[in-house]
């Protein structure tokens, strides 16, 4: 009996269906001539980025305690002690900062090229869920590490959801199990981020993926038409951005190696309390204006970009003026949130 | 929609490449930044405008660097909050290149204003004493006042006494403008004045195996500790400020060195600290203050004895001391040595200082040199400055004093002086312990003269430390803790486990008798053919 027939004995399936539908769903799906140009395939970066995450972060919690007295200890442990754990901890590190970057390449090719349009409006809202869960992914993370900082960016920060009117109190009690930042928000912080922001994600990303197959990838006017197979051509160009990435994080890990900071000391209230700079933009603008205009506005500015496909259209019956309206309005949300990240960075 | 697409490229390829180049940068720096230990430093707009200027100017440069890496600095204090000042106080001057009014020395009132509680319990200390004013006001006619200057004044800047009321000096373990936790718990920091032959503090702990263990791995710790919060003592062994000042579990942090003294060892006489009592407590209080620290490191069955030899060590030098006493008030009495006086006025002490004549020196080295070097080493582990520094001087000193009464005509120290018994160089009570702490020794207890010649040695001594506990020099735990020795005086003493081990002792002779026989061969009986150049 070969092991072809053993298989099949066991997997009593269909195998040259199975054959087929792969062939059909991946192998040759077909790709847009128009993705021969690198910069119409930052749909994959983000994915690849998450796998990234998700194969280091299970190494990280082979060590990591979350606990207020041992999460310090056993991330300075993986930094100082494990073998190889500076790298895979910097990676991981890095692999936050990337994936954010990574999906904002993907949002301004999206958005600049109209890919969010009728019929795909519903994948735009679901990529924007995807781009939040992220920002939910990334607070969470460096909160583990538990110490000055992420102990009082993590008070700082959700301390904003007390702002929320009515239910404020109750939703902060919620994150943070109980009135102050404690060893129970450490280990909410700590499921959230390692199962249950995971499978959200898993699923988010699967609609998102299945309703872009379903459709098939947008194709912007004044390209040839015509498409190519998936496999080799797109599939090796991801292999070549897989590589690279790996290559990038660690030649950043090297250079800027993750710290650790001081320990977490609850008694002791830093001056300068900063969150992660994918924060800064909103943390500049709530600096600028009264707490609750700042969360207003912020929140506005987030449904607005979530709903944008269904706005457009409200603006203008005429296709170019929608355009030119949009881009100009990309254009203004993206310079106004980099200039608000550098001059925290920079010149605060 | 040629032009349409382009722009649309153009708008992406713009943007991406602007996102990736400014974010991976800003990540960069902030992912640098987790890693510096660079404080980020707001100061207030007066401030700002010293430091620039003292940078342009080039002065005093070096105290801005270390001020920028103080924690003063990281919490926005700059240069106003402790230069500050009035026109009438006594520090005040005023800045040539900007009219400010700047205080020259800021004291411990300025530290007060955050530190009051450091500042009070330093107050308590007998840092802040000023008892070398109140015994030694006659000491400048032997040291010249400019001699003291950048001599004793320095080192007891630390209990300054300020014109406007304030006493201490913060800055002389807490060095400006850093003022590192990391260098004012480096022993030298305490060294600087705990050095040399009046109190070898720093070579004593140098010689422990405390400052042993720091010396081969205190480079890696982290001195920066926070000790406040009843947390673990965070290094491998003490050092100054562990035992002294830092909080362990049970024990807060304290600005008041005095807190956990015991014994009062550096005066002429040891006594138990009466020393802020009302709020110190009694020297007992203070006693299990320390053995608390100790607690952190060691079993009590250890510390206790420990400390139990070094308080015996204390009431031994108080006998010695008053040998010395004896002599020198004898001498002055019969007129043999006398005073210095000006203007009818005694300047000199008979029992402290006189300096002018042999028993006086004597006297005063006693107590303030060998004497506490003898008392210090027993407290701190520094088996030599007990033995070599300390109780060899101390005999030399007493024996020297003899000798010269006896050439000045005194009687009683003349019969010494002809005396052949080896019991004239214990002409004072003894204290003593049965066994040590360091363990039980089966050979070391059978060669002491005083043990194989007096049998009635331990009840004499017994008397002595009974007394000594009636006095309230011992406490209860310590009576019970000698008796609990003397009742089991074979075992403690290791006499019990002599003959257990003479097979062994035997081999040892042998080898003994070997050596012996060898450097008699070779260096006795030496004799060389070339003449002596002196005829004898």
């Amino acid at each position: 009996m070969s092991k072809k027939e053993w298989f099949k004995e066991r997997f009593p399936i269909d195998y040259e269906k199975f054959v087929e539908i792969n062939e059909n769903i991946f192998m040759k799906e077909p790709i847009p001539n128009h993705m021969k140009k690198w910069w119409f395939c930052s749909g994959a970066t983000p994915l690849i980025f998450f796998m990234i995450q998700v194969l280091t972060g299970v190494m990280l919690a082979f060590y990591f305690i979350p606990s207020p007295e041992m999460a310090y200890e056993s991330v300075r442990h993986i930094t100082q002690d494990v073998r190889m754990g500076f790298w895979i901890r910097g990676i991981h590190r890095w692999g936050s900062s990337l994936m954010i970057i990574a999906l904002l390449l993907h949002i301004t090719r999206v958005y600049f090229t109209g890919g969010y349009r009728k019929p795909r409006e519903i994948n735009w809202v679901i990529g924007v869920i995807l781009f939040l869960l992220t920002l939910v992914f990334s607070f969470t993370g460096y909160s583990l590490l538990n110490n000055q900082l992420a102990y009082w960016a993590t008070t700082v920060g959700t301390n904003m959801f007390k702002e929320i009117p009515l239910i404020g109190g109750f939703v902060l009690d919620v994150i943070r199990g109980g009135e102050d930042v404690t060893a129970n928000t450490l280990t909410r912080f700590f499921t959230l981020h390692v199962m249950l922001l995971p499978i959200l994600m898993i699923i988010v990303t699967a609609a998102h993926i299945i309703i872009l197959r379903v459709h098939g990838v947008s194709e912007p006017e004044g390209f040839e038409k015509g498409h190519y197979s998936f496999y080799p051509h797109h599939f090796y160009k991801i292999v070549i951005i897989s590589l690279f990435s790996i290559c990038l994080m660690s030649t950043l890990t090297v250079i800027f190696p993750p710290g650790l900071g001081a320990p977490a000391d609850p008694s002791v209230t830093p001056l300068h309390i900063k969150p992660e700079w994918y924060f800064f933009p909103v943390f500049r603008f709530l600096k600028l204006v009264p707490l609750l205009v700042g969360i207003a506005c912020s929140a506005a500015f987030v449904i607005g970009m979530m709903f944008w496909p269904f706005i457009e259209p409200l603006l203008s019956k005429n296709k170019e003026t929608q355009a030119r309206f949009s881009h100009f309005v990309g254009a203004l949300a993206l310079l106004f949130t980099l200039t608000l990240t550098v001059w925290e960075m920079f010149f605060a | 929609m040629e032009s349409s697409v382009k722009a649309q490229q153009w708008l992406i390829g713009i943007f991406s490449v602007l996102l990736i180049v400014t974010l991976i940068i800003v990540a960069g720096v902030e992912m640098k930044q987790t890693t510096s230990d660079k404080p980020h430093i707001e100061v207030d707009a007066k401030s700002k405008q010293c430091i620039t200027c003292h940078e342009k100017q080039n002065i005093a440069v070096k105290q801005i660097d270390a001020w920028k890496e103080s924690q003063h600095a990281v919490m926005g204090i700059g240069c106003t909050e402790c230069h500050s000042a009035n026109e009438d106080d006594f520090d005040a001057f005023k800045c040539t290149q900007s009219d400010v009014l700047v205080a020259r020395h800021p004291t411990p009132k300025d530290c007060q204003e955050c530190h009051e509680k450091e500042v009070a319990e330093f107050a308590n200390s007998k840092h802040a004493h000023q008892f070398w004013i109140f015994a030694n006001a006659d000491r400048a006619i032997f040291e010249n006042p400019i001699s003291t200057r950048h001599g004793c004044e320095q080192c007891h800047q630390i209990s300054n006494v300020w014109p406007d009321g304030s006493v201490g000096e913060c800055d002389v373990c807490h060095a400006k403008h850093s003022y590192s936790m990391e260098v004012a718990r480096q022993p030298e920091t305490c060294g600087e004045c705990h050095i040399g032959p009046d109190h070898p503090h720093i070579e004593i702990y140098n010689e422990s195996k405390h400052g042993n263990i720091f010396k081969a791995k205190g480079a890696s710790w982290d001195m920066n500790y926070n000790t406040t919060n009843n947390e673990p003592i965070p290094i491998e062994a003490p050092v100054c400020v562990t035992c002294h000042m830092d909080g362990n579990e049970t024990q807060p942090m304290t600005h008041d060195v005095s807190a956990r003294l015991g014994m009062e060892s550096q005066s002429p006489w040891s006594y138990r600290p009466v020393w802020d009592e009302e709020n110190s407590g009694t020297w007992q209080d203070k006693r299990a203050r320390m053995e608390a620290i100790c607690a952190s490191c060691h079993a009590p069955d250890f510390y206790e004895v420990y400390l139990l030899t070094a308080d015996l060590v204390n009431l031994q030098y108080n006998e010695i001391r008053r040998e010395f006493v004896y002599w020198t008030k004898k001498l002055t009495a019969n007129g043999t040595i006398d005073q210095i006086e000006a203007n009818g006025k005694k300047i000199s002490n008979v029992v402290v200082n006189g300096w002018d004549e042999t028993p006086e020196d004597m006297m005063y080295h006693a107590w303030h040199h060998e004497g506490r070097r003898f008392r210090h080493g027993a407290q701190m582990m520094g088996a030599d400055f007990t033995q070599w520094h300390g109780i060899w001087d101390l005999q030399q000193s007493l024996m020297e004093l003899y000798r010269w009464a006896a050439e000045h005509g005194d009687a009683e120290a003349k019969r010494w002086v002809n005396s052949n018994h080896p019991s004239k160089f214990v002409p004072y009570k003894l204290f003593d312990i049965p066994g040590s702490a360091w363990g039980i020794s089966a050979v070391v207890n059978t060669t002491p003269f005083v043990y194989k010649a007096y049998p009635d040695y331990w009840d004499r001594i017994k008397a002595n430390v009974e007394t000594a506990y009636n006095e309230g020099w011992l406490s209860k735990d310590q009576w019970d803790l000698w008796m609990e020795r003397y009742e089991n005086l074979d075992h403690y003493q290791g006499t019990k486990y002599t003959d257990d081990v003479k097979d062994l002792m035997d081999m040892y002779k042998q080898r003994n008798a070997k050596d012996t026989e060898a450097f008699t061969k070779q260096a006795v009986k030496l004799k060389l053919p070339g003449k002596e150049f002196y005829k004898k």
